[in-house]
């Protein structure tokens, strides 16, 4: 099978899962979303107090332990890491709180364009802006430093924490809280959300597919293979709501689920998660696959977005179908200045392309 | 011989950049690529040039100091543009 095929495929198996977790009960537009579901997890656990947005998710530990699994078979279990693990941290910090302004992760930006949430194309327009910009400093010699082989223990941070996370579904000690209404409450059946992470997981594993990278090589090396992946995501779960779901699909700005029409601030959100996303080389999901392969550099990223979600919800940053919030908006120019930073100080000018000048990498 | 290609992969996108800038001044075919999935299950960009070029093109990327990872060299030819990229072209 070509590459080509097998990254359309894979969007198409996502576009089209999208579809059915949402069928059998996830929130609408919400087949999959990488940074709501971690925003669930956090509340569940008690790291936020949210109390409609508190549950486990099957997909994210099936993305997990799908991604593990997979890589562990192919030998591609590497345990590396060490490039700028405290930035990546606040570069996932950052991105969690885009995320929850525009209320999504890039993902679920595809997934709401694809019912017809126009709020969504004003969020894919700051995604692309953010990415164009974050390009520029990879233009100049933006790097968070290279990733070098550690020992093999710290590696299973990831896959650990997803059984941890499994037991406490199954067991559902007193101390876990789900939620009893609100999106935290709409959920697809345990079996089939974790079967849906586990495919999503292992085959991602596989093609790499990455909203943030899609955009990233079609804009920066002119290569559209990512971006294929993506096409079919909105196709396929495009095609899938308007089959399966048609009453459920609602063209407009106005009364859209779990959304807000808040253009300027779904704008900023989304810029913020582009140029996060891309200077740390990959979206929320990707960054899940990575972390699950042995990238420690990748965890310490997911521990960052689970921050700045129990973060976003402690402190009434994260939007509501309301609107966005003044803290919010604070958070996000805060955001967008710390990330500018990082940008600028990550940044090496010194390598010339002078003949013969001697760079100081 | 002339089918033959090669994938050099960097470690960071910035060196496969200004390999891409270094071969390009020379007028030598290169095109910037997502690294190939069996070479990586990384996402970084490797540069895709033709093995005819390999001595020139290691030779300029000593001369311009640009780090390099590995070097791969393959025996098919690379894929035909797509036809989203071909129609991008058009433009």
């Amino acid at each position: 099978m070509s590459s080509r095929l097998q990254i359309i495929l894979s969007g198409l198996m996502v576009g089209k899962l999208g579809t059915i977790l949402v069928l059998f009960g996830n929130p609408v537009n919400m087949g999959v979303c990488v940074a709501c579901f971690y925003r669930d997890i956090a509340g569940s656990v008690g790291l936020h107090q949210a109390g409609v947005v508190q549950y486990i998710r099957p997909e994210i530990i099936g993305f997990i332990l799908g991604a593990f699994i997979i890589s562990k078979m192919k030998g591609e279990f590497r345990v590396r890491g060490g490039s700028s693990p405290i930035i990546r941290f606040l570069l996932g910090f950052f991105l969690m709180i885009g995320a929850l302004v525009f209320l999504g992760c890039p993902l679920r930006m595809i997934l709401r364009l694809a019912n017809g949430d126009l709020n969504a194309v004003t969020g894919l327009f700051g995604y692309v802006a953010g990415i164009f910009v974050g390009i520029q400093f990879i233009k100049q010699g933006f790097s968070l430093g290279r990733s070098v082989k550690q020992k093999p223990v710290g590696g299973y941070t990831m896959p650990l924490f997803a059984v941890v996370l499994l037991a406490l579904l199954l067991l559902r000690p007193a101390f876990i809280t789900f939620s009893t209404e609100g999106p935290g409450a709409a959920a697809a059946p345990i079996w089939m959300a974790l079967g849906a992470g586990l495919l999503i997981g292992g085959v991602l594993q596989r093609t790499r597919l990455c909203t943030a990278g899609g955009f990233r090589d079609a804009i920066l090396i002119k290569d559209y293979h990512f971006m294929w992946g993506l096409i079919a995501i909105f196709v396929a779960n495009l095609a899938g709501n308007l089959i399966f779901n048609f009453e459920a699909f609602n063209l407009g700005f106005e009364g859209q689920p779990i959304a807000h029409t808040d253009h300027l601030w779904n704008f900023m959100g989304m810029t913020l998660v582009g140029l996060t996303a891309v200077l740390l080389g990959g979206c929320p999901l990707r960054q899940t696959i990575l972390a699950s392969e042995g990238d420690t550099d990748a965890i310490i990223t997911v521990v960052g977005l689970v921050a700045g979600a129990a973060f976003a919800h402690n402190f009434g940053l994260a939007s509501s179908p309301a609107g966005s919030t003044f803290n919010g908006q604070v958070a996000v120019m805060i955001g967008l200045a710390v990330t500018l930073g990082i940008a600028v100080l990550s940044t090496q000018t010194s390598v010339s392309m002078e003949r013969g000048v001697k760079s100081n990498v | 011989m002339d089918n033959k290609i090669c994938i050099m992969t960097f470690h960071t996108t910035y060196n496969a950049l200004n390999f891409e800038k270094a071969l390009k001044r020379e007028v030598i075919e290169v095109k910037l690529i997502p690294v190939p999935r069996d070479l990586s299950s990384s996402c970084g960009s490797a540069a895709r040039f033709y093995l005819k070029d390999k001595e020139k093109a290691l030779a300029l990327a000593k001369e311009y100091n640009i780090e390099l990872d590995e070097l791969y060299e393959r025996e098919t030819e690379a894929e035909k543009p797509s036809l989203l990229e071909r129609l991008l072209k058009k433009k």
